[in-house]
């Protein structure tokens, strides 16, 4: 079939369902953030909420608590998702990173452990990757885990690990061979954030919140029930992994869209008194994110009809993180000195002052895009050498 | 939804490519460019221009009860990007995309004008002529000038019709003619009622496949570049191992590919029985359109200014082939108004809320209406 820009009566439909179902049951109030105790909880009961509905992992086979939809009835379901401004995923990490890779690598015995408590957000999954030493270059990484009959024994540092200071669990890389080096003699292991010997300390990020921690290995002990894989085969696992961040699942178009909706508005409520430069700025931005969302649908019509992507991933990588820094540098730049402002009291002050304040929230958190999942720099070197077939250095 | 291009589609766009790599290579354009004059530019190009009549695209999005293939303009997009990526010389994304649809248009209205859609489907050349505009492209290759004064009537003249009066194009594949009309009578004319939303139809084609051949023109210019970047060495190593050279190369490709999805679904949202029933509909789909214009147009600047850049010295002299295809966008980029005209329609649409926002209004109203 050919090029054909129609919904069907089943995806109307299902957006219908899906619009009625977050009507009742998006909390009315915005939840505190969930790199607080109270806010981390708070998203925690939503996730529980969403179970009830079967809408936690609606791309997942229906025997892990999914709905196996298609890719196209998953960006419906994003674009209502956003549309109705529900909370954001604390199991992002594990609703689109871990969960695909354990469904993609992981035993029956391991599904059957770990995804119905992650679908329905009894466990909550951080990404325990980078070293002090390993961040960018990540076959660099020394932590070791040395197999002691049925147990390894984990010693090493990590960093800059998402959402560690109140996860349950972490899917991180060991060395499982001492004398290996770089992509060689690397396994993928799972293993409880409490577990004896692992000491978590949060690192504040810019905004002031613990969103992201050190984990401190000192003979830890972890069964070896939680290899995923084999062991050796820790990289090329991880890099699935990395597809999936890098590409479709992790950053849905609809949140773009969403952020650009609210960017135009802002700027017609300002234009009498912006400079037609920023406005111009501001046209280029909802053009960028539809653009994106564009791009996903064909890449998704292509997935459908039996296609696949590769490095093509760092494409997109490149592309949200800087359209989503450039939406939020609009957005500061229109509010002006209200920007600025972020006491307490302006929580409960007038809402154009709490729209103000989600705005350089979010500008904030824009700037952590270009560096995460890959910074942006090693995306066009992937893009250049993979894409483009330009040599290494 | 489906947003993946078919078989056939990929076969033809395939077939004008293995034709154009045979028939329009870098030499193949050197000759044409550096004739001493028409006639010579017309001989250069003859076989080329006789074995793409012979594929027999130019019919494509007439009517099949016209005599035509009966095609949807989404069918047209892929084969508008091979001719931009070959920089063909030849109109054919002109006469297929738009003369020829406008052709079978006034010759619904006005029968006299069927006979030399008949003949322009049977090869004859239609140059058509804006409203808005004296000049023409192709014109030594034409019988037939489809034409109006405004936007409220279509004409079809003999080009014997028109003084014609030779001009330069910056580039020297894209032949430029102004016409001066005689008091001479149309062929056929019309002054129907339904005369100025067939322009505003033409207008969104014509952004569409322009779009199109700068996205194939901004890929070829890109492929050039990443060639020679592995080829000059410099300081003992390629000069494409420099990540400074790296990184503005994969700069090229991001717009690229970025705006691919915009023109193909701009393609897919026009005609083909798709004309918009709504207000708010007709604007959605000029702001696509517009968006498209926007988006081919900043690929391929970016895509020029790149490959010259890494091409050094080398890019800036006449010798190279790459100056083919630089030519041509920033020739196809100034058409219709270019980017200005085409920003500040969609930028007064989107601040003037004319077009409805959010997530769920990709493709236009998502739900009926009420929902």
């Amino acid at each position: 079939m050919s090029i054909e820009l129609q919904y069907t009566v089943k995806q109307r439909a299902l957006r219908q369902e899906v619009r009625e179902w977050l009507q009742t049951n998006v909390p009315k109030t915005p939840l505190a953030s969930y790199d607080t105790a109270e806010g981390f909880e708070a998203h925690r009961q939503w996730e529980r909420t969403l179970h009830s509905g079967r809408w936690s992992m609606v791309t997942w086979p229906e025997k892990f608590g999914g709905r196996g939809l298609d890719l196209i009835e998953w960006l419906i379901f994003e674009e209502e998702y956003y549309r109705a401004d529900a909370p954001g995923r604390v199991n992002q990490n594990g609703v689109f990173l871990f969960g695909p890779t354990l469904m993609e690598y992981g035993t029956d015995e391991q599904k059957a452990r770990f995804l119905p408590r992650l679908a329905s957000g009894e466990d909550i999954w951080a990404q325990v990757w980078s070293e002090p030493q390993a961040g960018s270059d990540l076959a660099a990484l020394r932590s070791t885990a040395i197999r002691d009959g049925d147990h390894y024994v984990v010693n090493g540092h990590k960093i800059w690990s998402t959402r560690a200071v109140f996860a349950d669990w972490g899917f991180a890389l060991f060395r499982t061979d001492p004398a290996s080096e770089r992509h060689r003699g690397l396994s993928y292991i799972v293993f409880p954030l409490d577990t004896p010997g692992v000491r978590v300390r949060g690192i504040p990020q810019l905004d002031g919140e613990a969103g992201f921690a050190e984990i401190f290995f000192e003979d830890a002990r972890i069964p070896v029930t939680n290899l995923i894989g084999t062991e050796g085969q820790g990289w090329s696992i991880a890099m699935a992994t990395a597809g999936f961040e890098r590409g479709l699942m992790l950053r849905s178009p609809a949140r773009f869209q969403r952020t650009a909706q609210r960017l135009v508005e802002l700027a017609r409520r300002a234009q009498s008194d912006a400079d037609p430069g920023l406005l111009a700025s501001v046209t280029q931005c909802w053009m960028d994110a539809e653009a994106y969302a564009l791009s996903t649908y064909m890449t998704a019509s292509h997935l459908m009809s039996g296609g696949s992507i590769g490095a093509e991933a760092s494409l997109n990588k490149v592309f949200w993180s800087e359209l989503d820094l450039n939406m939020h540098r609009a957005a500061v730049s229109l509010l002006g000195a209200r920007a600025e402002l972020r006491d307490r009291l302006g929580e409960s002050a007038q809402e154009d002052l709490r729209e103000a304040m989600r705005w350089m929230d979010g500008f904030l958190f824009s700037l952590a895009g270009p560096i995460y999942a890959g910074a942006n720099e090693i995306q066009r070197n992937i893009i250049a050498e993979r894409v483009l077939g330009m040599p290494k250095v | 939804m489906q947003f993946t291009f078919d078989e056939d589609q990929r076969l033809a766009a395939q077939s004008l490519r293995d034709l154009l790599d045979d028939l329009c290579t870098g030499a193949d354009l050197r000759r044409a460019a550096e004739s001493r004059d028409a006639a010579s530019f017309k001989a250069a190009c003859a076989t080329r221009r006789e074995r793409i009549k012979e594929l027999g695209f130019d019919a494509a999005l007439v009517p099949e009860a016209q005599g035509g293939l009966g095609l949807r303009p989404v069918d047209l997009v892929l084969l508008a990007e091979e001719a931009g990526r070959a920089a063909l010389p030849e109109p054919l994304v002109e006469t297929a995309g738009v003369a020829l649809p406008l052709l079978a248009s006034l010759a619904a209205l006005d029968p006299r004008a069927d006979a030399v859609l008949q003949a322009a489907i049977g090869g004859a050349g239609i140059a058509l002529r804006w409203p808005d505009s004296d000049l023409v492209v192709g014109i030594d290759t034409s019988d037939f000038v489809l034409t109006a004064d405004s936007e409220t009537s279509l004409a079809l003249y003999s080009v014997d019709q028109f003084e014609l009066v030779a001009r330069e194009s910056v580039d020297p594949l894209r032949r430029l003619t102004q016409l001066r009309a005689r008091a001479v009578e149309p062929i056929a004319v019309s002054r129907d009622a339904s005369i100025p939303s067939l322009w505003r139809e033409a207008r969104r084609y014509a952004a569409v496949f322009d779009a199109a051949q700068l996205i194939g023109l901004a890929d070829r210019m890109n492929v050039l570049a990443v060639a020679y970047s592995l080829e000059r060495k410099q300081f003992g190593k390629a000069i494409g191992a420099n990540q400074a050279v790296k990184h503005q190369l994969a700069n090229v490709q991001i717009k690229i590919e970025f705006a691919r999805p915009v023109v193909y679904s701009a393609a897919g949202s026009l005609g083909g029985g798709l004309s918009p029933p709504t207000d708010m509909d007709a604007r959605w789909l000029e702001a696509r359109v517009a968006h498209a214009a926007i988006a081919a147009r900043d690929a391929a600047d970016l895509a020029a200014r790149t490959a010259i850049q890494v091409h050094g010295a080398m890019g800036y002299s006449w010798e190279l082939d790459l100056q083919f295809y630089a030519k041509r966008s920033w020739a196809l980029s100034g058409l219709h108004g270019g980017r200005s005209a085409h920003f500040r329609s969609l930028h007064e649409a989107l601040m003037q809320q004319r077009i409805e926002l959010g997530p769920d209004q990709l493709f236009g109203r998502s739900l009926p209406r009420g929902a």
